[in-house]
């Protein structure tokens, strides 16, 4: 057996996604045809951070044949890391106290210890933050994108999104058939804070009368009114996707706080009076409760609310993040190959590229105003609220 | 660095709340001390965890790039701040990357929006400011109580708080879940008239499991300070949080576990809120207990009569 030319990590430092192992493939079988060895690092950085957690070892050694056998829509082998943060590790100290340590340098001592000369990081904003600290301290990671909310703005398809994307449309499907068969309006909220390419792409395809975005603000009035007109058509239902972030033009009109805070008071908690909670990110469904609520009223329909939260991370992969995990995870062996460092790699049709982290952050892919999408919802004629 | 005078230690203060009815006997001023040696999952406070200043946000006072813009220049580290393309131009924090920032950032912003919480101040600083609510505390039989935090983590700061507040005849009250070496305790309580303590959870494991701390030393502290302190008045408590310690079988543990004791005059169930919700925002953190709510009247009534009964008292329906 020869020795391997190099030895690269792999992990996922974000949440779960349909179709992770696919970004697997990719690797081991570019990485097999370099004669580099790969290893899988679990659960985030936590299976290198803390060995002892695991039986066996935090590490995997990954091979093609162990690769090849797992499902694309299995469990990630490698685990997840929804919240694995190297620089605020909670720690039990020797007094029995938690504390959140930096252990940044310790990852980088441990992956120089293990010859680890690179790390493929899936994940999505925060993942690729916390990849662009490692990498100013010495730390040769490639981030591959991916974002159920297709968010990153440095590519054109984050992967996860579009098996989200079906999923999203396969409930929204049945919300709407449960609007027709209780004559009611359903009120769907869908995950998107920043950006509704979720809310927008599913509201389309399964023909919701009234989609709300992040990116346009809307006025419930007009919502209403065109409600009251398909109503008034002679059709008893209809179907409102918000993404999460949606937000209301005038103050004056229900927001996503408008009810979540109104029987707070603080006599216990400093700083927590309503006026200063008033403006907080909502947990999932108040959107959907508030909206619901204020059409009941100005169209005097009964209206269902429904949020589909963490549901929509479920579910199978589809073909196209299939593809595009295999093709991603290739690229990234491509990178550093290349001696690319520091770079994530971005899908821009019809090739792959790299972007520098540092241009990669804070960076949000929001709907343009003048997004086919949003022409196709218009000449659909599906309500956006403004 | 300046040095630390040791007849008037300085303290890392979170807030002093004026007025507080729930924080002890009478009319309350209560002093947040920043620090906590727990993680549970429904902290109220998440300001007060980490014992440091600590950079926080409100996007609502934030008056956008196009008006101000301070905090994406210099000296605000590079990409700790940013807005997103958009119909709105309020500036978002990159947490990972702001967390470096002081007490510079914070002054440079206009609007206050960029602030921090904690900061430093002398138990005089705090002293003078409790004393201005001297005259309710004579009317209602109130006076100071240190919170958290847990204040038992500034033992110096708090032991000298509470011997100054004596001295000025102020009424004493700590809130603590003593979850610190038991040396601390025994140099604050000295000082201490009532002792409001936490009995979270009963079983180790679960314990740990919801504050990231087994209880064992948590539970020795109590007894040895029931026993060292026969003068101070203990008051046990639950924060009650729904599927976590909500069961009978809790409240009758601790019931076994405190009722020895005489000088432990009563048990009080907190029931969980959500207040601190929206802080977690402020801080860029994730509230772990979105999916909790608060628990029902009829499983507090039940839970309070069982306490009741212990007690020997009747409770007005």
């Amino acid at each position: 057996m020869t020795t391997p030319a190099k030895k690269i990590a792999i992990n996922n430092s974000g949440g779960y996604l349909p179709g992770l192992n696919s970004v697997l493939l990719g690797v081991l079988r570019t990485a097999a045809h370099l004669n580099w060895d790969v290893v899988g690092i679990r659960d985030g950085f936590d299976g290198i951070l803390f060995p002892e957690r695991y039986s066996g070892d935090g590490l995997v050694q990954l091979s093609l044949e162990l690769v090849e056998t797992v499902l694309p829509s299995g469990t990630p082998l490698l685990g997840t890391a929804s919240s694995s943060d190297p620089y605020h590790v909670r720690t039990l100290t020797a007094e029995n106290q938690v504390e959140e340590i930096d252990k940044s340098d310790e990852l980088l001592r441990k992956l120089q210890d293990h010859n680890i000369s690179a790390v493929i990081s899936v994940g999505g904003m925060q993942p690729l933050s916390i990849l662009l600290k490692l990498q100013r301290k010495g730390l040769n990671g490639i981030c591959v994108p991916a974002s159920v909310e297709n968010d990153v703005a440095a590519t054109q398809l984050s992967f996860g999104f579009n098996s989200t994307l079906s999923c999203v449309v396969d409930l929204l499907e049945n919300a709407r058939h449960a609007a027709q068969s209780s004559r009611k309006i359903g009120v769907v909220e869908v995950l998107g804070e920043h950006t509704g390419w979720l809310a927008l792409q599913a509201g389309i395809a399964v023909g919701a009368d009234a989609v709300l975005l992040p990116e346009i603000p809307y006025d419930l009035r007009k919502v209403a009114k065109k409600l009251r007109s398909k109503f008034a058509s002679g059709q008893q239902y209809a179907l409102v996707v918000a993404a999460e972030g949606a937000r209301c033009s005038s103050h004056s009109e229900p927001g996503p706080t408008a009810i979540a805070h109104a029987s707070l008071k603080a006599s216990l908690s400093p700083l927590a009076t309503r006026a200063a909670s008033a403006h907080v990110i909502q947990r999932s469904g108040h959107l959907a409760e508030a909206l619901a609520l204020e059409l009941q009223r100005l169209t005097d329909q009964q209206t269902y609310p429904l949020s589909l939260g963490q549901l929509i991370k479920g579910g199978a992969p589809t073909a196209v993040d299939r593809q595009l995990g295999v093709a991603y995870g290739a690229a990234a062996v491509r990178a550093i190959r290349e001696n690319q460092r520091g770079v994530l790699v971005s899908f821009q049709p019809p090739k792959v590229k790299f972007v520098p982290l540092s241009e990669a952050i804070n960076k949000i892919r929001t709907i343009p105003p003048n997004s086919l999408f949003i022409e196709t919802a218009r000449s659909l004629g599906i309500c956006l609220g403004d | 660095m300046k040095p630390v005078d040791p007849q008037n230690p300085t303290g890392l203060v979170l807030n002093i709340q004026h007025f507080c009815t729930h924080d002890g006997p009478g009319m309350r001023t209560t002093v947040f001390l920043k620090g906590c040696s727990l993680r549970c999952k429904w902290c109220s406070n998440p300001e007060s965890i980490h014992p440091k200043p600590e950079l926080a946000y409100d996007n609502k006072k934030c008056i956008g790039k196009k008006q101000c813009g301070f905090c994406l220049k210099p000296p605000f580290p590079e990409n700790a701040f940013y807005v997103i393309d958009g119909p709105d131009d309020r500036v978002h924090v990159n947490w990972d990357l702001a967390s470096e920032c002081g007490q510079d950032c914070a002054s440079i912003c206009p609007t206050g929006a960029i602030y921090l919480f904690g900061q430093k101040m002398t138990v005089d600083q705090v002293l003078d400011e409790v004393d201005q609510d001297s005259s309710f505390y004579r009317e209602s039989g109130g006076g100071i109580t240190l919170s958290g935090g847990e204040c038992l983590l500034q033992p110096d700061f708090a032991a000298a708080l509470l011997k100054g507040a004596h001295e000025r005849g102020i009424d004493t009250t700590i809130e603590t879940a003593c979850n610190v070496p038991w040396r601390f305790v025994e140099q604050v309580l000295p000082h201490v008239d009532t002792m409001l303590h936490d009995h979270k959870l009963t079983d180790p494991v679960r314990y740990r499991k919801w504050t990231g701390v087994d209880n064992s030393r948590i539970l020795e502290n109590f007894k040895k300070a029931y026993e060292a302190f026969p003068n101070t008045r203990f008051i046990a408590r639950t924060p009650l949080i729904p599927g976590v310690n909500d069961d009978e079988a809790h409240i009758r543990s601790v019931l076994a576990f405190i009722r020895p004791y005489k000088n432990v005059i009563d048990y009080e169930l907190l029931p969980y809120h959500r207040f601190g919700e929206s802080k977690y925002s402020f801080l860029g953190r994730i509230y772990e207990m979105e999916d909790f709510h608060a628990p029902t009247e009829e499983s507090l009534a039940h839970l309070r009569a069982i306490i009741d009964e212990q007690f020997g008292r009747k409770r007005a329906s």
